[in-house]
């Protein structure tokens, strides 16, 4: 690319995203929007102040491994389902129906069920797993079908084995819808975590924002809701470089 | 017959579910404070009809009025960013950067920004709608009918002629997945911020009611809830499906 190409194509976003925190700190700087809005370098040196660690960090290591563990058990049981309505196609419409509407059923709604069945502290990996379950079952089932009428058609001439062509077309061609699935989980599992805890966890960055929210702490509510979203938007580009790779090799 | 087994087709895993409800409540011999049976859940809805109908009603007139407000100004901003290259190039990925961003972490600081209020309600609802509805207009923007644009050039339509008969149109379709997307996300949206700080709807009916461990009135509100999104849900897919086979 030339520098005059790489200009045109970097240029404007980057000047976007410039022109946005700069928009943010004037805000804050000049009070345009209140005492509630914080300039942008107020936030960042709250999340540097080693003062606040402790708080933020503890706060923020429970809220992740909830993320982690609610991701992976939803991952796990939307390809689990996704596996059986392959292997036992009429079981496919009830789940389907059962999958979508729970998926509508906001998360909210659903609260106090887990209230009941599970301890506070598990209430938001529950609430993630079964925003991602949703996800990665679409992903997976329409992956499933994404196999090309031609190539089915030639593993089943040469003869092969159902599971042959399970593992080596059917698994493959639903790779890319399955990364893209992965992708999107990801601000999906740190909704369900956030949502979860503030069904009373006692701890976590959800739980942090709302008692920030309450107790008129700004910087600390910003700067909490700053780590959340930055840290999902990482995970998300990750993945979102992993299905390109995927899409590459797959399609 | 078949009508029954084509029922029993599609919904077996929701009766299923249903039926293990009634059965654990019935085996462990639940207290009603623990988890009410489905009946009497079912019972609190039917025999306080006018309290669910009129916090649904405040609900989705609020979720309504964020995700019209918020389509409306997500496709604004999608049409103003066709016009200017510059515009379209800064916009776009921070409307990508948004609407990947899990939107609940906003609700506190937009009720802290504005106050707890209603309106408060309707413009977390418009944000949320907002960045998905700026993100799928612009790419229908960007993805014209192959040829149509040269064919307005050609007939040296003005620039403004071609905004009317080509780009506007072209964003209708797009514009309705934006719809069908944006409606679940605006209802969970209003009902969470009626949870956090409103004093009316289902949302604050439900903190109420688990609050002082009322599960019949807390389970009844998921259940208006739950029928009120599923209705939103399938009519806002309708309409994306008729628009797409008129419009194209």
């Amino acid at each position: 690319m030339t520098p005059r190409a790489r200009l045109h194509r970097y240029g404007p976003p980057l000047l976007g995203i410039f022109l946005f925190c700069l928009a943010w700190q004037l805000i804050g700087t000049y009070r345009l929007a209140g005492l509630t809005w914080p300039p942008l370098t107020a936030v960042l040196a709250y999340l540097a102040d080693p003062a606040h660690h402790q708080l933020l960090g503890r706060a923020a290591r429970t809220t992740f491994a909830a993320v982690t563990l609610g991701y992976l058990t939803g991952t796990g049981i939307g390809l689990a389902l996704a596996l059986l309505t392959r292997l036992f196609r009429p079981a496919r419409a009830g789940i389907d129906r059962l999958v979508a509407l729970v998926h509508a059923t906001p998360a909210i709604a659903l609260a106090p069920v887990f209230m009941i069945l599970m301890s506070r502290e598990t209430i938001p990996v529950a609430i993630s797993a079964l925003a991602v379950t949703y996800l990665i079952y679409v992903a997976a089932t329409s992956g499933l079908e994404a196999t090309k009428a031609a190539h089915a058609d030639l593993f089943r001439t040469l003869g092969a084995r159902p599971l042959t062509a399970f593992w080596r077309l059917e698994l493959p061609s639903a790779l890319p819808a399955l990364a893209s699935g992965l992708k999107l989980a990801v601000p999906v599992s740190f909704m369900g975590a956030i949502v979860g805890e503030w069904f009373g966890a006692s701890r976590g960055l959800g739980l942090l924002m709302i008692s920030a929210m309450q107790n008129f702490q700004i910087p600390l509510l910003w700067a909490a809701v700053l780590l959340t979203t930055l840290t999902s938007l990482i995970l998300y580009g990750l993945l979102g470089l992993f299905e390109a790779a995927v899409h590459r090799r797959f399609r | 017959m078949t009508r029954l087994s084509q029922f029993l087709a599609r919904n077996w895993a929701v009766l299923l579910l249903l039926a293990l409800w009634q059965g654990w409540v019935s085996l462990a011999d639940l207290n009603s404070i623990v988890l009410p049976a489905p009946w009497p859940v079912l019972r609190d809805v039917l025999s306080h009809p006018a309290l669910y109908l009129a916090n649904a009603a405040q609900t989705l007139a609020t979720a309504t009025a964020g995700v019209a407000i918020g389509l409306g100004f997500g496709a604004l901003v999608a049409v103003a960013a066709w016009a200017s290259r510059l515009l379209a190039g800064m916009l776009t990925p921070l409307g990508l950067i948004f609407s990947s961003v899990p939107v609940v972490a906003l609700i506190p600081i937009l009720a802290r920004l504005l106050g707890y209020d209603i309106s408060t309600v309707v413009a977390i609802v418009a944000v949320s709608a907002f960045f998905p509805t700026f993100v799928f207009v612009g790419a229908g923007l960007k993805d014209l009918p192959r040829g149509a644009d040269d064919l307005f050039s050609v007939l040296g339509a003005s620039r403004a002629a071609r905004l009317r008969h080509l780009v506007l149109p072209a964003a209708v379709p797009n514009l309705m997945i934006a719809l069908r997307i944006t409606v679940p996300e605006g209802v969970l949206a209003a009902i969470l911020a009626e949870f956090l700080m409103g004093r009316s709807g289902l949302g604050f009916m439900f903190r109420e009611a688990a609050s002082r461990f009322a599960m019949e009135r807390a389970l009844g509100t998921s259940l208006v809830v739950t029928v009120a999104a599923v209705l939103c849900f399938s009519l806002a897919h309708r309409a994306e499906r008729v628009i797409r086979t008129r419009w194209s």
